[in-house]
């Protein structure tokens, strides 16, 4: 099945207020969600928060595509609307080195689980308050949901410093 | 006022005390006397793992198939066998199944089509060593012999 | 950190966990201590860090079912129901009737046993120590359910994409009505206890505030919303696995503070004796299990399926590129979310009050470290 377009008031708004910025609205299995231009997805997720009643953030992570051309990332937030009863997925495609904004300016919950994404995917958010490694340790070096970090692979260096053993496995 | 005369006389300390002394009486009683006791665990209750042998001819019911092994998240399980150049068969030379990184899922036992592999009501797993819980065909066939403790 | 507080003393940097009892698992937190005065935290987490996401992108979809059951293991089988509709819904595959039912049930049994749990450790932690024995005596009868139905107690693995691998078995039905009856009364025994103590009150009673308005900035969900007057549960919102059949309420408070997170939970598990009682009186017939196909193979495609887990929103980000291996599949862990507020209601809380407010928020470290 593939995406289909989805047009409502909402995407009449959006559009109009980002013109080509937004660059497709779509549904899958009936579930909405915009791929927006990297720059413009602060502004956006803000517009929708206090515009369109888009009020708590769900969750933010990333998709690792390392075959795609020039983008090699999908960041997508995930929003929903009390008011509406309704959720919208907001996806930006980035390069590898590309510093998004940080979006913990519009919704404190994306303090995590941004530092979850860099923990993750090494993605650093620009103007981030506190960007640290979460659940890996700190000096781990990295990123273990890139799809070319192998699921047995770890930081030798650390495992040996820290555990006093040549390998975990 | 009520509320005065309730703390005066401790009314919430009464009541909760009432609660706690009527779970006193010998009928509540929910201890185990494991090992003395065994306890009785469910029937589907996933345990040791266990190759069955045909009752009449004791001869294995494993046709090698190599589904469970597939199956299994853990690829912890391996089945070699050899055809029999007579009978075009697939016959079972070994069969070994990791329990120590087994995680009792039950996805082995599902996909098995013959009913050969079977997760069984034993519980009593425990080894001295690692390599112990790596359990070859005739562990399999026997299955685990923990001490038996009476009372 | 020789920051110079109140009456020039030195701000006191105090680590509580990774084993300490009262952080439910391997937490630690960082306090900057005024005194007895908290004026910040830091939470460092991830000792229980196992990689399930990793672990799923290199596993077959039928594969790592198991696996979510460990994340938050004192409610494995809401992990489980939730991974397996999003899987459903990746692949438009709806579980029969008959199945729903069923999840249903065993669902409702592991929200009372998981909130039993939380129950008994909170009130341990407070310092009553009394519940605690009641509430494992009660979880125990629900684990029995659970062993009786598929085998296994905790991490149950109880169903599968599709629907269900096992049917109920010979008293099934019987089993859960004298659960049921059972645990009406026995909720009101813990009422008893704890509602009306005088120790209780005063250790919760306005600790750990945390509004509509903050709950929704921090995206904090489940009891913890609802305790902020919020009447928001996605068994409503966006029915699930017939739900929508099920008569029951969602209670709510106003106060937002610890002691109404309490009542809320209690609430909680009064309605879900009620649609349990409800499943129960009538499992529809039928398969237990939609026509899967040997491999499960979904079209390219991507989904976001939540349910309303025991502590929380539980979402599955599923990403499918067409292989028989998930391309990503993302958890969104209410216990790590809902952490994220521990720091907010913390501030200017005594020391005395951070262990019931980690309490409060219910986490289990499995599922805040994955
Ligand atoms: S029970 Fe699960 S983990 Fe254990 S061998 Fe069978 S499939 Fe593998
Ligand atoms: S699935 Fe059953 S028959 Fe096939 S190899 Fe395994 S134990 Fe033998």
């Amino acid at each position: 099945m593939e995406s289909l377009p989805w047009q409502d008031d909402l995407t009449a708004a959006v559009k109009q207020q980002f013109g080509d910025r937004v660059l497709e609205f779509l549904t899958y299995r009936d579930q909405k969600f915009i791929v927006a231009a990297p720059e413009a997805a602060v502004a956006l997720i803000e517009y929708l928060k206090f515009e369109a009643g888009f009020d708590y953030l769900v969750d933010v992570t990333a998709v690792h595509w390392p075959k795609r051309e020039g983008a090699q990332f999908d960041v997508i937030y995930i929003l929903y609307s009390f008011e509406r009863n309704d959720r919208v997925r907001v996806k930006v495609k980035i390069a590898d080195g590309y510093k998004p904004e940080t979006v913990t300016t519009v919704h404190l919950t994306a303090n995590w689980l941004e530092r979850e994404v860099f923990d993750m995917f090494g993605i650093q958010f620009a103007s981030h308050p506190d960007l640290r490694r979460i659940l890996m340790p700190e000096d781990w070096s990295g990123y273990p949901l890139r799809k070319d970090y192998s699921i047995i692979q770890m930081d030798q260096r650390w495992v040996k410093e820290n555990l006093g053993i040549e390998s975990g496995q | 006022m009520r509320k005065l005369l309730r703390t005066i006389f401790l009314v919430d300390l009464a009541q909760g005390l009432w609660v706690t002394f009527r779970s006193q009486s010998t009928k509540n009683i929910y201890t185990e006397q494991y090992p003395a006791e065994r306890p009785k665990v469910a029937e589907r209750y996933r345990g040791a793992p266990r190759l069955n042998n045909n009752p009449d001819t004791g001869e294995t019911l494993c046709i090698c198939c190599d589904l469970c092994g597939f199956a299994c998240p853990e690829q912890l399980i391996v089945v070699s066998s050899v055809r029999n150049p007579e009978t075009r068969r697939k016959e079972l030379t070994n069969f070994t199944y990791d329990v120590s990184r087994c995680m009792f899922c039950g996805l082995c036992e599902d996909a098995c089509p013959v009913d050969c592999l079977e997760l069984t009501q034993d519980f009593e797993i425990a080894q001295y060593s690692r390599e112990g819980l790596i359990w070859d065909r005739q562990m399999l066939e026997e299955g685990p012999k923990p001490t038996q403790y009476s009372s | 950190m020789a920051t110079q507080t109140f009456l020039d003393a030195n701000e006191l940097v105090l680590n509580m966990g990774p084993q300490h009892p009262s952080t439910h698992g391997v937490l630690r937190v960082i306090l900057n201590l005024d005194g007895e005065k908290i004026l910040g935290t830091d939470c460092v987490i991830g000792y229980l860090h196992r990689g399930v996401e990793k672990i799923a992108e290199n596993r077959t979809y039928p594969m790592f079912t198991p696996y979510v059951d460990r994340m938050d293991y004192v409610a494995s089988i809401s992990n489980g129901l939730g991974y397996c509709l999003a899987v459903e819904k990746l692949m438009n595959l709806p579980a029969p009737p008959r199945a729903e039912a069923v999840r249903v049930i065993l669902t409702e049994l592991n929200r009372i046993a998981s909130h039993l749990v939380w129950l008994g450790t909170h009130a341990l932690d407070i310092g009553a120590i009394t519940p605690l024995f009641y509430t494992m005596r009660e979880r125990e009868e629900a684990l029995k359910i659970f062993e009786n139905y598929c085998g296994a107690r905790l991490t149950t693995h109880a169903f599968r994409i599709g629907g269900l691998q096992y049917e109920t078995y010979d008293g099934f039905e019987e089993q859960v009505k004298a659960f049921c009856d059972a645990m009406e009364p026995r909720i009101d025994e813990y009422e008893t206890l704890l509602t009306g103590n005088r120790i209780w009150i005063d250790r919760l009673k306005g600790i750990g505030i945390l509004t509509a308005a903050e709950c929704k900035q921090y995206g904090v969900t489940g009891p913890m919303l609802r305790a902020a007057g919020v009447k928001w549960d996605l068994r409503k919102a966006f029915p699930y696995s017939g739900y929508e059949k099920y008569e029951f309420d969602i209670p709510t408070r106003e106060n937002a503070d610890t002691y109404d997170r309490y009542i809320v939970r209690m609430q909680e598990m009064r309605q879900s004796v009620r649609i349990v009682r409800q499943a129960v009186a009538n499992i529809p017939d039928g398969p237990i299990i939609a026509k899967v196909p040997k491999v499960v193979k979904p079209v390219p495609g991507e989904v976001y399926v939540s349910i309303e887990a025991p502590k929380g929103e539980l979402g599955y980000y599923v990403v499918s590129d067409g292989t028989n291996q998930p391309y990503r599949v993302r958890v969104r862990p209410p216990s790590f979310i809902n952490l994220q507020s521990l720091e907010k209601m913390a501030k200017g809380a005594l020391i005395a009050d951070i262990v019931a407010i980690i309490g409060t928020i219910d986490i289990v470290l499995g599922e805040v470290d994955r």
